[in-house]
Formats: structure tokens, C-alpha cells, sequence
């Protein structure tokens, strides 16, 4: 019993691992955990230590570089962005310097503000290698000399609505403006929220509103009361409209119309 | 006829006059005096920065507990209509084709949220005879159900049209307008939940001051882009919502208002007519001079005179 708990224990902890799924089917306490875990700090100990799930490690130096704040860079060098690209050029900083070849964006900064939308999977090295240019994206530079020249986003950019840097944006925005920015001018990638997140699928103890021991329909009802797109969508399916014969259920044997939407039981 | 109406014009010209002289003679006693908060938090839209969409309106739903709109907020058809804020939605995001061309010749939108102002002096508050509206400190202008009694002066008094009213609510029916989050931001101190949540930080959030040398700074270092105006700047005196736009303003739906703070004439006129003990006299000798006119023009009437011409 022990046994098959700890099991599907690992099962769920890997479908988090995997996508945060596990808490849109089960719903249940447990997947909660799971997937708060996965989304929240700290790499969950609940999961590597099965021995038995594998995740991907740079998805696991990913997850926990994403969970790093670092200091916050006050005073930048200002400098036009071409004589910077030259800079960069000249000293000869490209791909073969690139320490992080894919980042996960999951600040706990912009976690602050709010969780509708999961992280955004970056391929750096992708990037860098298309655009040729690393001064596109590291537009500047921190005024300390010792520092290095090309930083995380994050260093300069953190809480927006800074009082002393009223031109320095937030976190979030900064991804915002230079990604769909970019993509719009280069007419490639995603611009659209679905098309670099996943949407996180809301807390729906707080949503559904039902009886305590509710009927079926009025289970069907209170989800087609959000979900009207996806009722109408059965109702086209082979589900729905299927007719035929039905040799193997009992009773039903010479029965022809047998979609769910004449004589259909659930029988499986 | 003509002697009817030279008589109720003599009885209005006395009374005008009367009303003038209290008005002339009070503004020196008791000018105009602006009850703006000196400093407020304000928040500057950026509509070159505006995507579209609509989380805001999504995070307004969620703080304020607004009902459930019939299109889920993902729906972008739903710009495809130009809609009000109403006592659904404080807040709703509009989509505009002003005219610019991208370098393909398609048509750039130009996306305009819209919500209360958050007037300096506003119109709303002045119009409310009972005090439940009233411009906070921090900027909002805040709405107290408890001391409402349904009049909806507000409504017509706002020159952006922006308070709405729950009509289908018969027992507990209430003005229903953008709050600027006056708890989250006062007593949380959060942000307000549009601003937290724009994706492009279109909203910058601030004292207004700051946010005005922002909006001048971004206009002046990209002169291109911008149109050189500050809604909200002078518009009805001063908002603390401000906005800077690349297309001239009344392109993209904002209607033109005096620049004066329009409760500046209603105050005065109110106060003038009530500040002095004899000022029910002069308005009762109007009504007395109305009264007189119309009597006589019956009794004339019964009379079958025909002495007026
Ligand atoms: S915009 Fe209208 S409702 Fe809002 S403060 Fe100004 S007058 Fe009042
Ligand atoms: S959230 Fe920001 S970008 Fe999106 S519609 Fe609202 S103001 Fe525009």
C-alpha cells in the first residue's frame, strides 16, 4: 500500500516536473503541492530523490538560476547603441562565451504581482546564434568597470516604478517589450501570450459553485458555465453524434443510435 | 403677449442682476479656491506602449470582484466594438486604426484604455450634494456607498462620462466607477490591479508630478513617436490619470474638455447664491416676479381682454 502510494506519488511529482499537469486533472491536494513546488523555489526534494524519475538537468540549473535575485545594478554606462555593438564586436564576445545556453523565466520578482501565465522556456544559444548580436538584447552595461559586460536582464531590471531610475522598467516588462518587440520587427516568434507560456489554470475550489451532493446535470451545467466553447465542441464530436450497432453492451445489442446524444450510457 | 413677456424679462433682468451683483461681489470674498492634494499618485498611460491585451481589465475584475464578463477576457473579437466602462467593468480596453501604416501598409492599431481620471478637482464629487464622493489624498476619487442616495448627479456632471449605475439592482444599487484600488494602494500598498498586472508596464504608476516630468521627458526624447500633449495635464483641470499618445487624441476616441476644472463655475455660482443671508431674497423675488407675470396673464385671459398688444 505504502508501495503504490509513494508511487503515484513519484507519478505526480514527475508530471509536474514535466508540465504542472497533474494539478489540472487530479486537482487534489497533493498535486497542489506538487505543482506549487515545481512553479516555487528551491528544487522540490520530494522529486529527485525516487531515483526512479529522470529531469532533464539543464531544466533542473534552469529552474533553480531562474530562483537567484541578484544585486541590484544602480548606474549604468550610457552609450549609443552602435558604438556598443562595435565594442562588443571588437572584443570579439559571441556564442562561444555563453555560459547558460537555456534559461527558464520564472522570477519570484514578477511572481510578486501575479501567476496567470507559467514560465517562458528561452533558448539563448538559439538566439544568439540567429541574431549574431549579443548587443541587441544586453543594451547596456553596468558603470562598474569590473563587472562583466553582459549581465541577466534581471540585474538591472527588477520592481518597476523606481522613484531614482523613473525610466527603468520592471522585470516583466522588460522581457515584454524587448521579446514581442523584437518579434514584431522581425516579423518572427511568437507574439501572443500562448505562444511562449503555458496558462496556468486557475484554483477552481474557488470557481465552481455547486450543491453538496450535486445531480449530474448540474455538474455539466456549472462547467459549460464557463466552458461553453468546449460543450458546443462535443456536441460535434463522434461521441456525440455516433450511430451504429453496439453488439457488446448488454441489453442495448439491436440498439442502431448510440451516441451519447440519443440512447448512449457510460458503459466503460 | 409682448407685455407678458416684458414683464417676466424685467422680473428675470432684476433678479439676473441681483444674482450678479452677489456673484461679482462674493468671488472677492470667497474665490474659487482648487481642493486638489498637492502631490498625488497618478499613473501615466502610454498608448504606444498599449498591446491590447486586456489583462487589465482582467486584473480590474479580479480585485474588485466585478461579475464574470460574457466573453472571456482571452476574447480579443471583443475589441473589434468600441465599449464604455460600465457597472460591469471599470475599466475596458478599445482598439483604434488612426491611420498609421506599418513599412507593409497594414494598418497599426492604436489600443486605449479607459477608465475614471481620477479628476484634481472633480466634477463628480462637487456634484455629489451628500459628500459620498470625494478626491483622497493619494489621488483617488472614492466612493462611499453608505452615504449615496442614488441622485446620479455624478453621472451627469463627469465630462468623461464615466460613472455607471446598477440599474438592475433594486435593493442595494450603486455609482460604479474605477476606484484607482484606493485599499490595495492605500492600505496594502500594493498596486493598483490594472498596473500590476500589464504585461508592457503601459501604465507607469507615481506621484503626478514625476509622472508629468515622464511623460515630457519621453515626448522630448522621441519627438517622432509622440504627440506633444499630456492628456490630463490641464484637461478639467488636472487629472492624475495622464496619458501620452503617437496619434493626436481626439483620433483614438478622447473627447475634448475645457481646460478650467469644471467645478470651478458650479462652486461658484452654488456659493454665491447661498453665501449671503439675502440671496433667498433676491431668488424669491424672481419666483414673486415669475408669479406675478403669469398671474396677471390669466386674469387677463379670463377677462377676454386683448389689452396686451
Ligand atoms: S473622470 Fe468623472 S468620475 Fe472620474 S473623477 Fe473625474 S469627474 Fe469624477
Ligand atoms: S494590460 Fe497593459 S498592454 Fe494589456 S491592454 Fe491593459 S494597458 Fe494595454
Amino acid at each position: 500500500m505504502i508501495k503504490r502510494l509513494s508511487g503515484a506519488i513519484a507519478v505526480l511529482a514527475a508530471l509536474s516536473a514535466i508540465g504542472g499537469l497533474a494539478a489540472i486533472f487530479s486537482g487534489g491536494p497533493a498535486a497542489q503541492d506538487a505543482r506549487a513546488a515545481a512553479v516555487k523555489s528551491e528544487p522540490a526534494p520530494a522529486e529527485p530523490k525516487t531515483g526512479t524519475v529522470w529531469t532533464a538537468p539543464d531544466q533542473e540549473a534552469a529552474k533553480k538560476r531562474a530562483q537567484e535575485v541578484v544585486p541590484f545594478v544602480d548606474a549604468v554606462m550610457e552609450e549609443c547603441q552602435l558604438c556598443r555593438q562595435m565594442r562588443l564586436r571588437e572584443a570579439g564576445l559571441g556564442i562561444k562565451d555563453i555560459t547558460n545556453s537555456y534559461f527558464l523565466l520564472d522570477s519570484s520578482i514578477i511572481k510578486k504581482s501575479e501567476d496567470l501565465y507559467g514560465p517562458v522556456r528561452f533558448k539563448h544559444t538559439k538566439h544568439a546564434a540567429e541574431l549574431k548580436d549579443c548587443a541587441l538584447c544586453h543594451h547596456r552595461r553596468p558603470l562598474d568597470a569590473k563587472a562583466r559586460e553582459t549581465t541577466r536582464c534581471s540585474a538591472c531590471h527588477q520592481e518597476p516604478f523606481r522613484v531614482n531610475q523613473p525610466e527603468r522598467i520592471g522585470l516583466k516588462a522588460a522581457y515584454h517589450q524587448q521579446c514581442t518587440g523584437c518579434h514584431q520587427e522581425m516579423k518572427k516568434g511568437p507574439t501572443d501570450c500562448l505562444g511562449c507560456h503555458r496558462k496556468n489554470v486557475p484554483d477552481h475550489k474557488e470557481l465552481v459553485n455547486l450543491p453538496e451532493k450535486p445531480e449530474p446535470i448540474q455538474v455539466t451545467r456549472e462547467c459549460l458555465r464557463c466552458h461553453k466553447a468546449v460543450g458546443d465542441d462535443m456536441l460535434k464530436t463522434a461521441h456525440w453524434l455516433w450511430k451504429g450497432p453496439s453488439p457488446y453492451t448488454l441489453n442495448r445489442s439491436k440498439h442502431v443510435n448510440h451516441g451519447k446524444a440519443t440512447t448512449s450510457i457510460n458503459n466503460f | 403677449m409682448e407685455l407678458n413677456r416684458r414683464v417676466f424679462l424685467k422680473c428675470i433682468g432684476a433678479a439676473g442682476a441681483g444674482v450678479a451683483g452677489a456673484a461679482t461681489d462674493s468671488t472677492a470674498v470667497h474665490a474659487w479656491e482648487s481642493r486638489a492634494p498637492a502631490d498625488p499618485l497618478g499613473c501615466l498611460v502610454d498608448l504606444n506602449r498599449c498591446i491590447g491585451c486586456r489583462k487589465c481589465e482582467q486584473a480590474c475584475q479580479t480585485v474588485n470582484k466585478l461579475p464574470q464578463p460574457e466573453q472571456p477576457f482571452d476574447d480579443l473579437t471583443v475589441l473589434d466594438k468600441k465599449r464604455r466602462p460600465d457597472e460591469r467593468a471599470y475599466t475596458v480596453v478599445n482598439r483604434y486604426y488612426p491611420g498609421r501604416r506599418d513599412e507593409r501598409d497594414q494598418l497599426v492599431p492604436t489600443f486605449v484604455k479607459v477608465q475614471c481620471m481620477h479628476c484634481q478637482d472633480p466634477a463628480c464629487a462637487s456634484a455629489c450634494i451628500v459628500g459620498a464622493l470625494t478626491k483622497k489624498e493619494n489621488g483617488a476619487v472614492y466612493y462611499d456607498i453608505s452615504k449615496c442616495i442614488g441622485c446620479r448627479y455624478c453621472m451627469v456632471a463627469c465630462p468623461f462620462e464615466i460613472p455607471a449605475y446598477e440599474y438592475h439592482n433594486p435593493v442595494t444599487p450603486r455609482v460604479m466607477k474605477c476606484t484607482f484600488c484606493y485599499e490595495r494602494v492605500e492600505n496594502e500598498g500594493k498596486l493598483p490591479g490594472c498596473v500590476g498586472i500589464c504585461p508592457v508596464e503601459a501604465m507607469t504608476f507615481g506621484r503626478r508630478s514625476n509622472l508629468l516630468k515622464i511623460a515630457k521627458k519621453r515626448i522630448e526624447s522621441d519627438p517622432g513617436s509622440y504627440v506633444n500633449h499630456v492628456y490630463g495635464e490641464h484637461e478639467a483641470g488636472g487629472t492624475s490619470w495622464l496619458y501620452i499618445s503617437g496619434v493626436p487624441f481626439d483620433r483614438v476616441g478622447f473627447i475634448q474638455v475645457p481646460h478650467r476644472p469644471l467645478t470651478e463655475l458650479a462652486e461658484t455660482i452654488q456659493s454665491s447664491l447661498f453665501s449671503y443671508l439675502w440671496s433667498p431674497i433676491v431668488l424669491f423675488g424672481m419666483l414673486g416676479g415669475i408669479m406675478r407675470a403669469f398671474g396677471g396673464k390669466s386674469d387677463r385671459d379670463i377677462n377676454h381682454k386683448g389689452e396686451e398688444s
